[in-house]
């Protein structure tokens, strides 16, 4: 085991630093967000110019045969700045879920654009009543006669209205909750019967609730094994966590360091406010808590490779759970020791409790896996 | 960043398992696991068999009797050792004074003092606090006075755990009341039965005996007993209190404790169910269990980043804070957990009042003396809230 980053690990965290100091100040973030789409092109070409996006994944495919470990790094470093580019959603999950559902033909096919961020995939899975469930789909797919009408709804899924191509999930068989029956396709944005509503999301995402209404595919379309999709999707839903939780790592860090430089120059009552115990105590709590949810978050890692994917899926279960517990408090106190400037918009630290909140909802929400670990404490060891 | 695994570290898991099971005998595991304080006959038993073994001291380096241990190895020994029901080292000599004695002593001292704390021949115990030097240790009064070859020492120690065991007791005192306070303390050690040195009990919550005060009255400290030089006591204390920190997470005790609540959350029923099937009940466990998992995670880490040191960074008062109020929360569960038998007074098993009828099952005795005793988690080894302070002040620059 090695705790600290190699020195390829510490040039990648570097590098992603540099760029997001760079590029990415409050200003220059805010000016993406009210932009057309609500991003950069040009900055997520430079994502994948630096290999960020082709990190984590294996040569063959396109990659730089890193792991999901060097994700972390990247994404700890983006939730610093609350990028808008949609690293988590298409770099991450999406790429995942191609990597670990796809034939080695479409992994061959379709990764190695998606790294070079030249197509951009979402993952169209999660749905309102799954509850952050990765097992659960009510989408159908019906059999017609050419392949399948698939119908159903997917909701807020982040970044889909920049996609060109949609990852969708669908029963070709059996309930709802069924472990088989799952089965992926890939369709383009503008296929008939796919419906986005698009939306902005609270932190100033895009997103689209996808309405599948009756939507023809084929078997080209079909992603992997037809109702085979769940152990994949599974897989990519475990390491899309862990780097999430980097992400919100990220955030809640940069949130904490804030607040401590808001504290050391603030004076009131004639001296900086840092100097009263009650705030300085409220910091090292702060402080706890970002260390409490890197550890998590660095557990999740160290799980993500277990064969025995329960134990995998628990340990990223357990870091969403310490990452949001985490979270919630460090941005909401940071927002609390900065007094009424951290309730305003032009401020910086009240947005990182809105992508707190927003990394809350994402891939399940904690009390969601907190249910998972407690109904398996009577099984378990 | 790396965490593959060393086929070699679950070996040695199975090495130090067939250990335990081959020389930990069952009853002292199921006396251990009670929770009461530790029997002196029993820790000096269970060291002496580690020692034979060279597993005794798992923290020290090679040169002075360690296994040399990673620190990954030495979390697994710590781990199965606790969860079979092993005695726990005393913390005194092998973790308090040990270290500092390797580090800053003579080498007479070294040779007279490190074989007895690693074979458990002779037990420590610790005169830091004072009755009006607590989180401001510094302030201690206690007074050595050079006379010769001697140091004349006066004054009074307290909250001293385990010193009703010790032979000998190391301890703080000011050797110069003129300098600044941090600069006229030296660090000593004297034998528990010297003339002079007198220690009484305190009684703590769970009606058990393991904290002491201390009376020096005109006790002749010979020089050689002083540790390092004269005035550099702070500095050793400080030493000695940031190692102490750096195992504070306590985590095998806290997976045990885990363990003993899991057991009886599940023989435990209510209203025809095991407690541990009731959404609420289980749902607080899994989120102990969660922060338990991620605290296991964080000293792993503060130990691969400092190596067998302390850390670099005041880590250990992370760990501290958080792995005391762990304990709590879980001893507080464990009692919610035992719902009636919670309300029995369980005395040790070898007290001299006894109950007359100690109702319930096997696994009730113990674990509310244990919860009453370990309020004071959050209070020995720097309190919660000093922790806070030095959190605040050395990492965040407040």
């Amino acid at each position: 085991m090695r705790f600290t980053l190699n020195e390829e690990q510490t040039q990648l965290q570097d590098s992603v630093r540099r760029w997001v100091q760079k590029n990415y100040n409050f200003q220059q973030r805010q000016a993406i967000e009210r932009s057309a789409e609500g991003v950069s092109r040009a900055h997520w070409a430079t994502m994948a110019e630096l290999g960020w996006l082709a990190a984590a994944f294996p040569e063959e495919v396109g990659g730089m045969g890193g792991s999901t470990i060097e994700a972390a790094i990247i994404a700890e470093e983006l939730g610093r700045a609350l990028v808008l580019e949609p690293f988590l959603a298409c770099g991450v999950l999406a790429a995942e879920a191609l990597n670990w559902c796809g034939t080695d033909a479409q992994r061959a096919e379709l990764l190695p654009a998606m790294l070079a961020g030249e197509s951009m995939v979402v993952l169209a899975h999660a749905e309102q009543e799954a509850g952050g469930e990765v097992g659960f789909v009510a989408t159908r797919a019906e059999q017609t006669d050419g392949g399948w009408r698939l119908h159903g709804c997917k909701n807020a899924v982040i970044a889909a209205p920049l996609a060109d191509r949609l990852l969708i999930s669908a029963r070709t068989a059996g309930e709802p909750d069924d472990t088989h029956g799952m089965t992926l396709f890939l369709l383009p944005a503008a296929h008939a019967g796919l419906v986005q509503r698009e939306f902005r999301t609270t932190d100033g995402q895009r997103a689209a609730d996808v309405l599948l209404q009756d939507a023809l595919v084929t078997a080209a379309d079909v992603i992997g094994d037809v109702g085979g999709a769940l152990p994949g999707l599974r897989t990519a839903h475990a390491r899309a966590i862990a780097v999430l939780c980097a992400e919100a790592v990220g955030v809640m860090d940069q949130a904490l360091w804030t607040t401590r430089d808001y504290l050391r120059t603030r004076r009131q009552f004639g001296v900086a406010i840092g100097s009263f115990q009650v705030l300085q105590h409220r910091a090292a709590d702060m402080y706890v808590a970002v260390e409490q949810a890197r550890a998590a978050m660095l557990r999740a890692l160290a799980h993500i490779d277990d064969e025995d994917a329960d134990r995998r899926d628990e340990a990223a279960a357990a870091a969403k759970v310490q990452v949001g517990r985490s979270g919630d408090f460090v941005c909401g106190q940071a927002i609390q020791l900065h007094g009424g400037i951290g309730v305003t918009a032009e401020y910086v630290i009240g947005h990182h409790y809105k992508r707190m909140l927003l990394l809350q909802q994402l891939l399940g929400h904690p009390e969601q896996h907190l249910r998972h670990l407690a109904a398996r404490l009577a099984q378990n060891e | 960043m790396d965490f593959s695994r060393d086929p070699a570290d679950e070996a040695f898991r199975a090495e130090v398992r067939a250990f335990l099971k081959a020389h930990l005998p069952a009853e002292l595991a199921a006396r251990v696991k009670l929770g009461y304080h530790p029997l002196k006959a029993d820790t000096q038993f269970w060291t002496s068999v580690l020692h034979e073994r060279g597993w005794s001291v798992p923290h020290w380096p090679v040169e002075y009797g360690g296994p040399g241990f990673t620190p990954l190895q030495r979390h697994i020994f710590e781990e199965e050792c606790f969860l079979a029901g092993a005695p726990v080292l005393s913390t005194q000599g092998p973790f308090l004074v040990g270290p500092v004695i390797y580090t800053f002593g003579s080498q007479a001292q070294k040779d007279r003092y490190l074989p007895g704390i690693r074979s458990g021949a002779e037990f420590w115990g610790q005169g830091f606090s004072e009755p009006n030097a607590g989180s401001d240790l510094v302030s201690l009064k206690t007074r050595a006075v050079r006379e010769g070859d001697h140091y004349i020492v006066n004054g009074q120690k307290t909250w001293s755990s385990e010193a009703n065991l010790a032979d000998q007791v190391f301890f703080l005192a000011r050797t110069d009341p003129d300098a600044k306070p941090q600069k006229g303390i030296s660090f000593f050690l004297i034998d528990a039965m010297a003339p002079g040195v007198t220690i009484r009990p305190i009684i703590s919550l769970d009606d058990g005996h393991s904290l002491n005060e201390i009376y020096f009255d005109n006790v002749r400290v010979p020089v050689e007993n002083r540790v390092g030089e004269e005035g550099k006591g702070w500095s050793y204390a400080k030493f000695l209190l940031e190692n102490e920190r750096a195992f504070s997470a306590e985590v095998p005790r806290n997976k045990r404790y885990f363990a003993r609540l899991r057991d009886i959350a599940i023989a435990e029923k209510r209203h025809g169910a095991p407690l541990i099937a009731d959404p609420r009940f289980a749902a607080r466990m899994a989120e102990a269990k969660v922060a338990l998992e991620s605290l296991e995670f964080l000293t792993l880490s503060a130990l691969y980043e400092s190596g067998d040191t302390a850390s670099a960074r005041p880590i250990g008062s992370v760990l501290k804070i958080r792995g005391s109020e762990l304990q709590q929360l879980l001893l507080e569960m464990t009692a919610e957990a035992l719902g009636a038998y919670a309300t029995a007074f369980y005395p040790e098993p070898w007290a001299e009042r006894t109950n007359a009828y100690p109702p319930g099952p096997a696994y009730a005795p113990g674990a509310v003396g244990e919860l009453y005793y370990r309020r004071a988690a959050t209070i020995y080894g720097g309190s919660n809230e000093i922790q806070r302070n030095i959190i605040a002040k050395q990492i965040l620059g407040l």
